[in-house]
């Protein structure tokens, strides 16, 4: 490490408003900073959690204009103008009432720590299918870890809310060789 | 080839399917988690006047160290404490078993996730900035990186440091029989040489929490743990302060699976926290994690076994060698617990000689993880049994039915055990497993197969290791039954399973009972580790809830004016001929709470003989069915099924006996087929959850689990712990299915594409 390390400066800190959970609110932040560190500071949101910081994990998924991303990978200066929600203000939502009673009748949890991650993508799952479009609910949790489970819980709950939504257009299994599945 | 039939025995055999789950499924606090309600260790973000730490680590995995110099992270912004070596006030060093890892180094670094100093800041941007101007002055020295060589180059830690002096950490040998003549009988002895990899824990929370100092010099830590007890003995220690001035305080913890057994954070966040007379949150990110964190022991192991010409096993002979990073943890006792599980619990063995080596090097640190090095070895003796029984042209089923020990057999080391079924009734109920019914199937570029691994697991910290724990039972305030354990939750349903027995055993409801877990002011149960918990729950809870139950009669008797004789505790309060004579509440209003409360602490159990080792009494048993399609042009391996068979006692929860079997399952695919921490010159090769990969939803196979409870009415000890059998017989089940699809036995894992499309080929060429 060199002696003549330059300390770099702080990046310059700029007002922006964006939507939360239905309400417009306002933050001090840097353009690159991202939306999971904005939501985490205020403390209010600890849903969305810092599992990689590199898109893999899921953990911090939320839902941008109603599509499921990782706020890890959102920053600051694309948030004006657009609309985040997290589970914490999904309390009355039908689509998420439906997730969170598959996940609680299948025990389809552990630690949790993963949890609203998983809730969230699925959401995002059920909208777009409500909009009309084709969908596999199993497909909407690829970007969502979790490490407990062995993700036996998450498939009973999958198919659950297949069955209630979307009958006909995916059984939620995925792919299967088994030809006399167990 | 064709499979055995059913082999009988299997009435008492249950499929815990999606019915009996959504029957059971307790409510209690799932959706407080996922709603986001409930807070985790590192979601403490709210205490006034929090700061956050941040941890320099060493930029070599070995040098000595000749200046650090932190004088210009001082004068950083927001910065309030800098804190290195000569800032422990007391000892400054930890470990469970052996504390030979320094808080923070002062003359030498042994991997590249040591400590070297910490800063607590406003923010946490302004913590790492200040991690930046730290001058560390270093002197490389050569790397340990090769386990092999490690006991002939330069010894990690000196000769005056306890176990220093050599790389040689320890060393162990499990005899029985003579060996030399058992081998000189044998008609079929199979050679071979195992490989495991360094698998990650990764759970989804990273270490970190809250460290709190009082205003008398003492600290509370919320981070999450395993151990509050001993965790608050160790900081005690390195704080300086008298052991009742540390409280550790249970929080929701991300998951562990043994990667939190040891301290993480805590070290450094008390010692900033006392420095500061403010709060400190560290959390490390997932690239620190990843280069700081406890892995599981990589294993590489010669192991040599025969039989006769019947196939009857005469003599087994073993050499393993474990690498345990850069300090001990619980290295031993992961040593000791490879070798029992390499002496094939399971199994009669005529002669053993099954030997072991311990080494430091500088790759990482490795500890606790969930198997506890018993995985390793099975993967390694179950793949030995498939080879002798390959030789013999014999169904490899048929195999171990030969060798299988019968209930009333001695163990493997001779000492008693308690089995909770017949080891051939498991073995049968897996036998007639659907999944054979498609074995050795080609569809297109997939070639499938079947394989099967059984496993044995014994319950508790093992031999000669003080194992004990204690519980508290009393009437809260509220005239609830509150229920308080030293463990931890991590995910494991432990409150459920708690809950669950108490309703089984006063007749209350769900309500009545809270369960308190995890502070070191409460009932010290010891760590939260070695499937030990539930054992030691039900052991407890049948020792103090009969006299407990009497003493509430008492007290209601004497408020209501009833006889004692016709009153019993159910639903809500108290009884009598099916009335509800008082409530639980109404009881607590009277007052007298203390004389409603009750301790009662059990020694874990053992073996009752005295001349052998003690532990492993209480076993259980796994058999593991998996199918797998092995990709012809990529050499990938996709397992679409695993069928489990356990025999471990009683489900009290069915809901938490799944996940545990199904996760550990998924585990143990990943350590199979992806999961390998690799090292270069002591450095990690991956530093994220986008290199190193554990399964996803898309991976994980569809799972069975059957149960078989053959456990004796009187049995005393009829709920066993089973949070680690899932992991035991996953691998080998595995390379047994792979090996049915492509006629290729992989013995190194994770399972490599590319060796394995190599070998296919090379097989192909072989007449």
């Amino acid at each position: 490490m060199s002696d003549h390390y330059q300390v770099p400066e702080t990046p310059a800190q700029e007002s922006l408003s964006f939507e939360l959970n239905g309400e417009t609110v306002t933050r001090t932040a840097a353009s690159a900073e991202t939306l999971l560190d904005i939501l985490r500071e205020s403390g209010e949101i600890t849903s969305a959690r810092a599992g990689c910081r590199v898109g893999r994990c899921g953990a911090c998924q939320v839902l941008l204009d109603g599509r499921a991303v990782p706020s890890c990978l959102v920053m600051a200066w694309q948030l004006p103008g657009h609309h985040v929600e997290t589970v914490e203000g999904l309390g009355k939502d039908p689509d998420f009432l439906s997730v969170r009673d598959a996940l609680a009748s299948e025990s389809a949890l552990q630690c949790g720590y993963c949890t609203p991650g998983f809730a969230v993508s699925l959401v995002a799952g059920l909208r777009q299918h409500r909009q009309g479009s084709p969908v596999d609910l199993a497909e909407s949790v690829a970007g969502n870890l979790c490490r407990c489970t062995g993700y036996g819980g998450l498939r009973r709950a999958i198919d659950q809310l297949s069955a209630s939504c979307c009958p006909d257009e995916a059984d939620g299994r995925g792919p299967s060789l088994s030809e006399e599945p167990l | 080839m064709t499979h055995d039939k059913p082999l009988g025995g299997t009435e008492n055999l249950v499929t815990l399917d999606g019915d009996s789950i959504r029957k059971a499924t307790s409510g209690m606090d799932l959706a407080q988690r996922i709603e986001g309600r409930l807070a985790y260790a590192t979601d403490q973000r709210h205490i006034s006047g929090l700061l956050y730490g941040a941890i320099l680590r060493s930029s070599f995995a070995h040098a000595l160290i000749t200046r650090v110099d932190v004088s210009r992270a001082l004068e950083m912004p927001g910065v309030h404490s800098v804190i290195k070596a000569e800032d422990v006030p007391g000892l400054n060093r930890f470990g469970i078993v052996i504390r030979d890892q320094p808080v923070f180094c002062d003359e030498r670094v042994r991997y590249e996730g040591d400590s070297i100093a910490a800063v607590a800041a406003d923010t946490p941007e302004q913590a790492r900035a200040a991690l930046d101007v730290i001058k560390v002055d270093y002197q490389p020295l050569p790397v340990v990186s090769d386990a092999a060589l490690a006991e002939q180059q330069t010894a990690l830690h000196g000769p005056h440091e306890e176990h220093g002096g050599s790389n040689l950490l320890a060393r162990e040998t499990l005899e029985r029989g003579d060996i030399d003549d058992a081998f000189s009988r044998c008609a079929v002895v199979v050679e071979h040489h195992y490989q495991t990899p360094r698998q990650m824990h990764a759970f989804m929370e990273t270490e970190g929490g809250v460290a709190i100092p009082d205003d008398k010099g003492g600290v509370l830590f919320r981070v999450g743990c395993q151990s509050g007890h001993r965790d608050a003995e160790q900081l005690a220690d390195i704080l300086g302060v008298d052991h009742e001035q540390v409280t550790v305080e249970s929080t929701a913890t991300g998951g562990a699976f043994g990667g939190k057994d040891e301290l993480t954070v805590q070290p450094a966040a008390g010692l900033l926290a006392l420095k500061t007379g403010r709060p400190v949150m560290i959390h490390l990110d997932r690239f620190e994690s990843c280069r700081t964190g406890m892995k599981r022991h990589p294993v590489s192991v010669k192991m040599t076994t025969g039989c006769d010409a019947d196939g009857r096993l005469l003599a087994h002979k073993v050499e393993a060698m474990l690498d345990t990073g850069a300090y001990a943890s619980l290295g031993p006792a992961v040593l000791e617990n490879y070798l029992d599980h390499a002496t094939a619990p399971l199994y009669k063995i005529e002669a053993y000689r099954v030997s072991g080596r311990l080494v430091y090097t500088n790759n990482g640190v490795c500890g606790a993880f969930r198997g506890f090095g018993g995985n390793q070895a099975t993967f390694a003796v179950e793949s030995q049994l498939d080879a002798l029984a390959s030789k013999l042209d014999m169904k490899p089923t048929t195999f171990r039915r030969i060798n299988l020990r019968s209930p009333g057999d001695a163990g493997s080391r001779n000492q008693t055990v308690r089995w909770t079924a017949p080891p051939a009734n498991v073995l049968a109920a897996a036998v007639a497993s659907p999944l054979w019914s498609l074995h050795g199937a080609e569809t297109g570029r997939w070639l499938t197969g079947t394989g099967m691994a059984m496993g044995a697991q014994g319950n508790g910290l093992g031999d000669g290791l003080p194992d004990s724990g204690g519980g508290r039972i009393s009437l809260s305030p509220a005239g609830r039954i509150c229920v308080e354990f030293g463990f931890t939750d991590y995910g494991q349903n432990i409150v459920e399973s708690i809950t669950r027995s108490v309703c089984n055993e006063v007749g209350c409801l769900e309500s009545d009972v809270e369960v308190v877990l995890g502070s070191s002011r409460g009932p010290d149960s010891g760590p939260t580790s070695a499937s030990r918990s539930s054992v030691l729950v039900h052991g407890v809870l049948a020792s103090v809830l009969p006299g407990w139950m009497d003493v509430v009669r008492g007290h209601a008797a004497r408020l209501s004016g009833m006889a004692e004789e016709g009153l019993r505790l159910g639903p809500g309060g108290v009884f009598c001929n099916g009335q509800q004579v008082l409530s639980y509440r109404e009881l607590a209003e009277d007052g007298n709470l203390e004389g409603m409360a009750a301790n009662a602490s059990q020694d874990f159990p053992v073996a009752p003989d005295s001349e052998h080792p003690v532990g492993r009494y209480l076993q259980l048993q796994i058999a593991t069915v998996a199918r797998v399609a092995v990709d012809r042009l990529t050499g990938r391996v996709r397992v679409t099924d695993l069928h489990h068979v356990t025999a471990a006692g009683r489900v009290i929860y069915p809901p938490g006996y799944l996940g545990q079997i199904e996760g550990a399952a998924v585990m143990g695919q990943g350590m199979a087929l992806t999961e390998d921490m690799a090292t270069r010159d002591g450095r990690y090769l991956a530093d994220n959850l986008d290199q190193y990969l554990i399964p996803t939803f898309h991976d994980a196979p569809i799972q069975r689990v059957d149960v078989l409870d053959d456990t004796p009415e009187d049995d005393p000890f009829p709920i066993r712990g089973v949070g680690e059998l899932g992991i035991e017989a996953v691998a080998p089940a595995i390379t047994a299915a792979i090996e049915m699809a492509t006629g290729v036995r992989v013995r190194r894992l994770p399972v490599d594409p590319g060796d394995l499309l190599v070998a296919m080929a090379a097989q192909e060429k072989t007449p």
